[in-house]
C-alpha cells in the first residue's frame, strides 16, 4: 500500500463498493495515486459469518437515519431505511449477485413513458450504446454467468420450482443468470459451493466483490492508499469553486484534512448527498452541486416486495446461491399492463431468522407462525422493477437527530407513485400464478425490505438545470468533483443496479484519466 | 439497572417465577408452534427477561404488562385455552408491553439453533463444504429447468405487449399444471 501525503493533491475517492472499488482500481492501474476513504472497516471473506443477525451487525450500516413519508418502512423499520454495508468493498460485499443490462429504452424513461403526473421523468445523457462496451468490461470484471463464455450456474432447488412455475405460464426468458458468482473457476477464484448466504459476507471467494477484486488490485499497483474506518463529513473548496480537501473522521473521532485534486463521492445514494449536503458554503449555500436543487431528490429505490409459496413437497430454498434464477419477460415497458416500466422477478430465500422479521413486519399469531412452519417446503421470489423518481423521494438533513459526532443524519422520505403500487400488485399475481401451476398450497405477499437498491440522489442529466451531474458524472457546478455511484442514475431501470454502477463507473475513470493526461482536470 | 435495597424499591417480580411463566405462555399462545420444544420458549422469555431489566422504561413495560394480565376480571391468564388467551393478547397488542414481547421474540426465537433445526433450515455450510453435495438441487418432484437463457425462436420484447399469453389466462387447475411439460411454453407459437 502507497502511503499519501496529507498535503498531496490526491485523487480522493470516497467510499469502495461498486462505484468507488471500481474507480480506484481503474486510476490506480493506469498509475494515477488514489487515497480511498472508507467509513467502515476492512472485513475480510475469513472473517464473514454465515449467520443473518450476527452478519448484519458485523456488516451493516447502522449509523442512525430517520424516515418519513407513507412508505411502510417508515413504520417497521423507522431507523433503517436501507439495508447497506458499511465496510471495506461496500454493498457489493452483501449484493446477491444479479446482473442484468438496462434496456435500451430505459435510458429514454421520459421519452418512452411520456409526462407521468408526479414522476419526475428525465432521460439519460447516454444511451446504451454508447454503455454497451463498459457492460462488457464490467461483466468480463465480474465475471457473470451466460456472459463472454462463462458457464451458467446450475438450478438449485428454489430455481427448480421457479423456472418450472414460469414455463408453465409461458414465460420463456428465464434462466440462472446472468449472476457475477463463478460457476466454475474464474480469475483466481473459485468455483461455487453452493454455500447461500448471498445476502452476508461471502467467505468462499465465489462472489464477485470489490473486495476481493478490485481492492486488492489496486493495492497491488502501489498507487492506493486505502483509510478503512475514516467518515468523510465534508468537501471543502477554493475561492473559485473548485473542491480542494475532504475532511474526514477516524475512528476515535480524530478529525484529518486530505487535500484533493480530484474529489468522487461513492456513498451510496443516502450518504452521498448528506455529504453534499453537509458541504454547504456560502458560495453553495444550498449544499455543494446543489444549484439544481435537486440534490437528494429522486431518491428511487425500486418497487418490489416478494412472494413465499408453500408446497405439499420439500423445497429447502435456501440451499445454494440465493438469487441466480432470473425472468426477464415482464422487464418489457408494456403499457397495457396498467404501468409504465418493466420489472424481474429473481429467485429469493431467507433463513428462518430474517424470514421471521422481514416476512410481514408487526404480525403474530397462527397466520404470522404459519408462514415460518412451512419453511423447509416453501419457495420464494422477489420482485424488482423500476420506481418512479418523484422530487419529494428526498434525502434531507434531519435537524434534530445528530450522529455520534454531532452532524445531522439523513432522513429519507418516501411515498410510493400510483405506478410502483400498480407494478407491485401485477408481480404480486403474476408470482402467484407462477407458484400455483407448479401445486403452490399458500402463498404469502411480502412488501419490500429495508432498500437495498437506493438510486439517483444526484441525477446525471444533459442540462444543469434538470440535474446534479452530467453524463461522466462530472458535477455541473464544480469542475473536479464527480459522483461515481448509483446517485448518479437519472431513473432506475428495472435492472439489479451494481452492474450498471460498475460499468459507469470504469466509464468515468477512463474519463477521469484522459483529463488528466491532457491536464483539463 | 440497579435495585435499592430499600422497602420503597420495587420488588422482583420480574425474577420470579410466575412473571417468568406468564411471559412463556405469553409468547407460547402470540406464537405457536406445535413442532417447538418448550426449551425454546423459555430461552426466549430469559431473553427478554434480561433485555428488559437492562432500561427502566422495558422494566417497566414488561413488569406491568406481566402482572396485569394475572388480574383481570375474567381470570387468570395462565388458566385461559389458546384462543381465549389469543383473544386477551389481541385486545392489547398495541400496548408497549406486547410490542416489546412481540418485536423483541421475532429477533429472538427465531434465531435459535433449535428453532432452525425444528423448521427444516440447515443454516451455515461453508464448513461442509456447502451444499454442492448436501442438497442444493435434489428437489425431484419437478423435471429438471432450463438453466441457460432462452433460445428459441420467440423474439424478445421490450415494448408493447408479449406475442403470447401469460399467466392470467393459463388455467391454474392441477390437471394443467401436470400436462405442461417444460418445454412446452410458446415453442410453437407464431414468431414476431
Amino acid at each position: 500500500m502507497s502511503a499519501i501525503d496529507h498535503d498531496e493533491e490526491a485523487v480522493v475517492i470516497i467510499g469502495s463498493g461498486a462505484g468507488g472499488g471500481t474507480l480506484a482500481y481503474e486510476l490506480t492501474a493506469r498509475g494515477i495515486p488514489v487515497v480511498v476513504l472508507e467509513a467502515g472497516p476492512h472485513i475480510t471473506n475469513a472473517e464473514y459469518v454465515n449467520d443473518e443477525w450476527a452478519a448484519f451487525s458485523q456488516m451493516a450500516w447502522l449509523d442512525p437515519r430517520t424516515t418519513s413519508g407513507s412508505w411502510r418502512i417508515a413504520r417497521d423499520f423507522p431507523n433503517l431505511p436501507a439495508w447497506i454495508v458499511k465496510a471495506v468493498g461496500g454493498s457489493t460485499t452483501h449484493w446477491s449477485g444479479a446482473t442484468p443490462r438496462f434496456l435500451a429504452h430505459e435510458f429514454q424513461a421520459r421519452s418512452t413513458y411520456g409526462g407521468i403526473d408526479g414522476a419526475n421523468l428525465l432521460d439519460w445523457p447516454i444511451t446504451l450504446a454508447e454503455l454497451a462496451p463498459y457492460y462488457d468490461r464490467a461483466e468480463i470484471a465480474m465475471g457473470s454467468t451466460h456472459r463472454h463464455g462463462r458457464a451458467a450456474l446450475p438450478a438449485n432447488n428454489n430455481y427448480k420450482v421457479f423456472a418450472n412455475g414460469a414455463a408453465r405460464v409461458g414465460y420463456n426468458f428465464y434462466a440462472t443468470g446472468p449472476y457475477a458468482t463463478n460457476a466454475e473457476p474464474y480469475d483466481g477464484r473459485p468455483a461455487s459451493v453452493q454455500d447461500g448466504f448471498n445476502f452476508q459476507g461471502d467467505k468462499s471467494g465465489a462472489k464477485w466483490s470489490t473486495l476481493v477484486r478490485e481492492i486488492p488490485r489496486a493495492e497491488a499497483t502501489g498507487h492506493l492508499d486505502l483509510r478503512p474506518l475514516s467518515q468523510a463529513v465534508q468537501i471543502t473548496h477554493d475561492r473559485t469553486g473548485r473542491a480542494d480537501a475532504v475532511l474526514y473522521l477516524d475512528a476515535a473521532g480524530g478529525m484529518h484534512r486530505q487535500r484533493a485534486r480530484i474529489v468522487c463521492v461513492a456513498g451510496n445514494s443516502i450518504e452521498t448527498p448528506r455529504l453534499l449536503l453537509l458541504s454547504a458554503s456560502s458560495l453553495f449555500p444550498d449544499g455543494l452541486a446543489n444549484s439544481s436543487g435537486q440534490v437528494g431528490r429522486n431518491y428511487m429505490r425500486h418497487t418490489t416486495g416478494s412472494v413465499y409459496a408453500q408446497f405439499p413437497d420439500p423445497v429447502h430454498s435456501y440451499r445454494g446461491e440465493t438469487m441466480a434464477g432470473i425472468i426477464a419477460d415482464e422487464a418489457r415497458h408494456d403499457e397495457r399492463r396498467g404501468f409504465a416500466g418493466g420489472y424481474y422477478l429473481e429467485t429469493l430465500s431467507l433463513g428462518p431468522a430474517f424470514l421471521a422479521a422481514f416476512a410481514d413486519p408487526g404480525s403474530w399469531g397462527r397466520d404470522f407462525t404459519s408462514i415460518l412452519d412451512g419453511y423447509a417446503h416453501t419457495a420464494g421470489l422477489w420482485i424488482v422493477g423500476e420506481d418512479m423518481p418523484q422530487e419529494t423521494n428526498r434525502i434531507t438533513l434531519n435537524g434534530s437527530v445528530t450522529d455520534a459526532a454531532g452532524l445531522p443524519v439523513a432522513n429519507v422520505n418516501f411515498d410510493d407513485h400510483p405506478n410502483d403500487v400498480a407494478m407491485r400488485d401485477h408481480g404480486y399475481r403474476q408470482a402467484e400464478l407462477l407458484y400455483d401451476a407448479v401445486g403452490s398450497i399458500s402463498a404469502h405477499r411480502t412488501p419490500p425490505y429495508p432498500s437495498t437498491h437506493n438510486l439517483g440522489t444526484s441525477r446525471m442529466s444533459a442540462r444543469p438545470e434538470d440535474g446534479v451531474v452530467n453524463k461522466f458524472g462530472r458535477a455541473h457546478d464544480v469542475p473536479n468533483l464527480f459522483v461515481s455511484d448509483g446517485s448518479v442514475f437519472t431513473t432506475g431501470a428495472a435492472a439489479n443496479p451494481t452492474l450498471t454502477i460498475v460499468a459507469l463507473a470504469i466509464r468515468q475513470a477512463d474519463h477521469i484519466a484522459e483529463q488528466l493526461a491532457n491536464r483539463s482536470l | 439497572m440497579t435495585f435499592l435495597e430499600t422497602s420503597e424499591a420495587p420488588s422482583g417480580f420480574l425474577d420470579s417465577p410466575q412473571a417468568r411463566a406468564l411471559l412463556v405462555r405469553v409468547i407460547r399462545v402470540a406464537f405457536p408452534h406445535a413442532q417447538l420444544p418448550d426449551t425454546a420458549y423459555e430461552k426466549t422469555a430469559d431473553a427478554l427477561i434480561a433485555l428488559a431489566e437492562k432500561t427502566p422504561r422495558h422494566f417497566l413495560a414488561l413488569s406491568s404488562g406481566l402482572a396485569s394480565l394475572d388480574t383481570l376480571p375474567a381470570g387468570a391468564f395462565l388458566d385461559l385455552n389458546a384462543m381465549d388467551a389469543t383473544a386477551r393478547l389481541r385486545a392489547i397488542e398495541q400496548t408497549e408491553f406486547f410490542g416489546f414481547v412481540r418485536a423483541n421474540t421475532v429477533l429472538t426465537l427465531y434465531n435459535l439453533p433449535e428453532v432452525w433445526q425444528a423448521l427444516g433450515y440447515e443454516g451455515a455450510s461453508f464448513d461442509k463444504g456447502g451444499y454442492l453435495h448436501r442438497g442444493f438441487n435434489d428437489l425431484d418432484w419437478l423435471p429438471e429447468p432450463r438453466i441457460e437463457e432462452y433460445t428459441g425462436e420467440l423474439r424478445y420484447v421490450e415494448i408493447g405487449p408479449l406475442t403470447r399469453q401469460v399467466g392470467a389466462a393459463t388455467p391454474a387447475t392441477p390437471a394443467a399444471a401436470s400436462a405442461a411439460p417444460e418445454s412446452a411454453s410458446g415453442r410453437d407459437e407464431v414468431t414476431k
